[in-house]
């Protein structure tokens, strides 16, 4: 990694950037994320199969994005990112969240990452979406790195448990959500780690009137994931961050991949993977699918 | 908060189906309700009185009223609130009859709804903050859209009432199809002849800004303040040099390569040319895809006769932008065309039929050119094939109009009298000639026209026989038309040297994409709706937007020019004003919490979402956020609706309104 390190040493000595976000190693199967101002603390910078944080989402924080403004100037912040990470990184910028200009994307040739912290890297343990990854080559970068290597072949099995639950009958179905919202304890980690959920006063926060409520029972549950799965709806770019996250869980993704496989198909559109295709909120065109108007 | 609640019975509308004075009683018991009562018609005048008597009578703030849809009499209770002394916007309409008495029949459970409904009515209310009117300038100018016979009528219309108009026409000259018929029914006078006056009219006219050879691009803004985009062609004619004499096209060498479209493809022109003699203005235009200079770069012919100066061949399309108040579109029709259709097209087309496989079979407006002094047989019949004067003529009505097997379930209206007119001209000009005319029914519904039709049966002989067509071939130089005669109840078989096909009216190809980008909703074939059919014909669903002539519905001439006239007289009425009353229903950011991801600038239809930038305390922007034009947003609410954040509210529908009329329930 020594060539991350250089590169990322030579942005912030020669000034191009003023922060690098980044990984870096606690333990031997486990990366933290890590904010460099410094050129010598490069040195703690990492990438391997346990980088799993998707870091776009501190690109939205209004902390970091200070950062980028020293002496009434502005700078560009340099970034991490996984190929699957880009994905979020060009929604935001499609979002109006943040500049290309104003950002250096360090990417890499990506094999996967494992499922979660102390796993070994291999098909068992490989993280959901790596499994069905077509994007091992970032889209869009400044700096590419590392080589070329495999992916270790793997069941997708959350595909199989879509199409388990798309089988189900409608009241087994609403039975098996209601048991896994049941579990959610509102501590809204979905909410922090999501990149796209980058609004600075969530509707889940506005009190008046207070259209989801907020204590973790059932109801407020419910409406809590069907909203906040709505509003990834064709936003969301498959990043698996909730599900990761999650203290108690619940299988998230499932319903992120469920929505996108539905805008997929209805509209041949995944959000994230291009920033000359328009979003697909707020798009129209007239090919589009209208079977969805009674 | 004091509250008053009006029931209205609506005579038996409501009532017979809600108990209302059950409701009204309810009502009294809801916090907040000072006077509850119920009424036979409250829209009446003693009705309205008993409003404001309570209001009075009981210092109320709000009022709820139970009673029609509030598109039928919002306003009047509104309008009697403020002579009452009240905000027009702490009205609440709760409608009981569209939502509830006409759809339900079972007494007690439509009370139940009903109570409910004024329930939410009353919660909102509570919740509603008076607004105040909004007023917005008024751009007194109108943009015509289509320089055919209903164009030039609305165009001299509200030029003449003063104000400035922009006649937009996407080919070289004015004048439409009207320019293309030979004389016109009921009275068989030169339809030319009536026209061309009043395309002169027009080109002359101080305060009417004419743009031949030129489309709308681009419709942005609302009612009194739409700011136009139009792309004029390039003619690579210099319109200032041009003396119209008409050098150029006499010396262009190329003379077989374009079909002439005015003459519906019977003649050819050159590649320099005018759609016809008298087109206004009589400015020709170089059709860059047959004229040698643009295949090879020589040639050069007209630049060298013309003495003005006027050949310009590097010109290209210029744009322009107009701002006006109100917008007229009257875009016109064009004819089916019965050939084979592709797979997605509605139309089905009619093989069996011949059309574009022989010469001599035409439609409606071929025939119309044939017949024509100045077409491409000088007014004489003669067969497009071999120039020989057709002795036996056959027509066929409804070919495409009602029959939904091809597509149309319409009746294109004009086929019957014009196909009438067509055999008479015929048999005048061709004495021993025989015209048949193949019909479902005759529908000459008109001032002096079922005499018109009758004159042709009785004194012109034309021969009309009941029943469709099944198939046209050629046989031995002649035209076999098998059909049956439904009343003889038997197979008919003429074989005629001409056959004319009434085929049906359609919208222009482009109707439905101008439909869209100047935001009016149109049918199935793309004739543009019209917004209520009997009391609102002339104008569409989007404020400022008119409708004129065959662009709606098919029509003839006097009916498309009375429509102009009644768009034109719409646009003056706008016009009466300086500035516009509106409803002030918009919507406003909440400029804290919107995080800026202007998906709201991305779904307003009206552009009236713009970037605001928010600044530091050292002057330095630290975030854009979404910022309404009050004057342009139209209260659609499609933005309340996208924004994530809930970042946006409509005033009058806010959250906590809506919030309260659901809890309500």
């Amino acid at each position: 990694m020594n060539e991350l390190i250089k590169h990322a040493k030579e942005l912030l000595e020669k000034g191009e950037v003023a922060a690098v976000i980044g990984y870096r190693q606690v333990s031997e199967k486990r990366t933290k994320p890590v904010i460099i101002t410094e050129p010598e603390e490069t040195r703690a910078l990492v990438f391997n199969e346990y980088c799993l944080n998707n870091l776009a989402v501190y690109l939205t924080k209004a902390r970091i994005k200070l950062l980028g403004r020293k002496n009434n100037k502005s700078f560009k912040l340099a970034i991490t990112a996984k190929p699957c990470d880009v994905h979020s990184i060009v929604a935001l910028i499609q979002e109006n969240q943040i500049d290309r200009d104003k950002i250096h994307i360090i990417s890499f040739n990506c094999h996967g990452v494992v499922k979660d912290f102390g796993f070994d890297f291999n098909g068992d343990n490989l993280s959901s979406k790596c499994i069905t990854c077509e994007t091992h080559k970032p889209l869009y970068y400044d700096k590419l790195l590392g080589e070329v290597k495999e992916t270790p072949q793997a069941r997708d099995s959350a595909l199989e448990r879509i199409k388990e639950i798309e089988r189900m009958p409608h009241n087994e179905r609403f039975e098996f959500f209601r048991s896994e919202f049941d579990k959610c304890i509102k501590c809204y980690a979905c909410r922090a780690v999501c990149p796209l959920c980058y609004c600075q006063r969530c509707i889940t926060d506005k009190t008046i009137p207070c259209w989801i409520e907020t204590s973790s029972h059932q109801r407020g549950n419910f409406a809590w994931n069907v909203i906040r799965a709505f509003h990834l709806s064709g936003r969301c770019t498959g990043c698996g961050e909730c599900d990761r996250v999650c203290p108690a869980d619940i299988p998230l993704s499932l319903i992120n991949r469920k929505m996108t496989i539905e805008a997929n198909n209805l509209f041949s559109f995944v959000s994230g993977r291009s920033l000359e295709t328009p979003t697909l909120v707020g798009s129209f065109n007239e090919k589009d699918n209208d079977e969805l108007f009674m | 908060m004091k509250i008053g609640v009006f029931v209205c019975h609506c005579g038996e509308n409501i009532s017979s189906t809600v108990d209302c004075l059950r409701v009204a009683d309810l009502c009294k018991s809801y916090s907040g309700v000072e006077y509850s009562v119920d009424y036979k018609y409250m829209c009446s005048d003693p009705g309205q009185k008993l409003i404001k008597e309570a209001i009075h009578k009981y210092d109320l703030d709000a009022i709820v009223v139970g009673s029609c849809s509030p598109h039928m009499h919002e306003r009047t209770f509104r309008n009697a609130a403020v002579s009452a002394g009240i905000n027009p916007f702490m009205v609440e309409i709760a409608n009981l009859r569209e939502h509830c008495s006409w759809v339900h029949d079972e007494i007690e459970a439509s009370t139940r709804k009903a109570i409910e409904l004024m329930r939410m009515a009353i919660e909102k209310v509570k919740r509603d903050k008076p607004l105040t009117k909004i007023n917005v300038p008024v751009t007194k100018r109108v943009l015509v859209i289509g320089g055919g016979i209903a164009g030039i009528q609305a165009a001299l219309d509200t030029a003449n009432a003063g104000y400035e108009v922009v006649l937009v026409e996407k080919e070289p000259s004015i004048g439409g199809h009207m320019s293309q018929l030979s004389e016109t029914f009921p009275t068989l006078d030169c339809s030319q002849c009536i026209l061309t006056p009043r395309m002169v009219e027009v080109h002359q006219h101080p305060r009417i800004k004419l743009m031949t050879y030129s489309e709308v691009e681009r419709v942005e803004g609302f009612i009194g303040n739409f700011k136009v985009t139009i792309r004029k062609k390039a003619r690579h004619i210099n319109e200032e040099n041009c003396s119209g004499c008409g050098l150029c096209i006499t010396k262009c060498p190329i003379k077989k390569k374009a079909y002439n479209s005015f003459e519906e493809d019977l003649a050819f022109r050159p590649a320099v040319y005018v759609p016809f003699p008298q087109a206004i203005p009589n400015i020709p235009v170089i059709d860059e895809t047959v004229c040698t200079y643009y295949k090879t770069g020589k040639c050069g012919m007209c630049l060298k006769v013309c003495d003005r100066e006027a050949i310009d061949f590097g010109q290209k399309d210029t744009i322009h932008v107009a701002d006006v108040g109100a917008i007229i579109v009257a875009t016109g029709y064009k004819l089916y065309n019965i050939e084979k259709k592709s797979e997605d097209s509605i139309y089905k087309g009619y093989g069996e039929y011949g059309y574009g496989k022989y010469r001599d079979i035409l439609d409606g407006l071929q025939f119309e050119r044939i017949a024509s002094a100045s077409g491409p047989t000088s007014g004489e019949i003669k067969r497009p094939s071999d120039g020989r004067v057709p002795k036996k003529l056959a027509f066929i009505q409804c070919v495409g109009s009602r029959d939904d097997s091809k597509g149309i379930s319409y009746c294109s209206k004009i086929c019957c009298m014009y196909t009438a007119k067509q055999a008479m001209l015929y048999r005048h000009k061709v004495h021993d000639g025989e015209a048949y005319i193949f019909y479902m029914d005759i529908r000459a519904g008109g001032k002096m026209y079922e005499e018109f039709v009758r004159r042709a049966i009785e004194e012109d002989k034309v021969k009309y026989i009941r029943g469709r067509v099944s198939r046209i071939y050629e046989e031995n130089g002649k035209y076999i038309v098998k059909g049956e005669d439904t009343i003889a109840g038997m197979p008919v078989e003429i074989d005629a040297d001409m056959v004319v096909l009434a085929t049906a009216m359609i919208p222009q190809d482009d109707a439905g994409s101008l439909a869209r980008k100047i935001g009016i909703p149109y049918d199935k074939y793309g004739f543009f709706n019209e917004a209520h059919p009997k009391l609102r014909p002339v104008e569409s669903t989007t404020a400022g937007i008119f409708l004129a002539g065959a662009c709606q519905s098919p029509k003839d001439i006097p009916e498309s020019v009375s429509m102009a006239s009644a768009a034109a007289s719409k646009a003056i009425i706008l016009f009466a004003n300086d500035t516009l009353e509106r409803e002030p229903v918009v919507a406003k950011v909440n400029e804290d919490i919107c995080a800026g991801c202007f998906y709201c600038m991305k779904v307003c239809p009206f552009g009236a979402v713009e970037v605001k930038d928010v600044k530091d305390m050292n002057g330095i922007v630290y975030k854009e956020v979404a910022y309404i034009n009050q004057g342009v947003c139209q209260g659609c609410g499609t933005c309340t609706a996208t924004c994530l954040s809930k970042s946006i509210e409509l005033a009058g529908f806010n959250n906590e309104e809506i919030f309260a009329e659901i809890a309500a329930l």
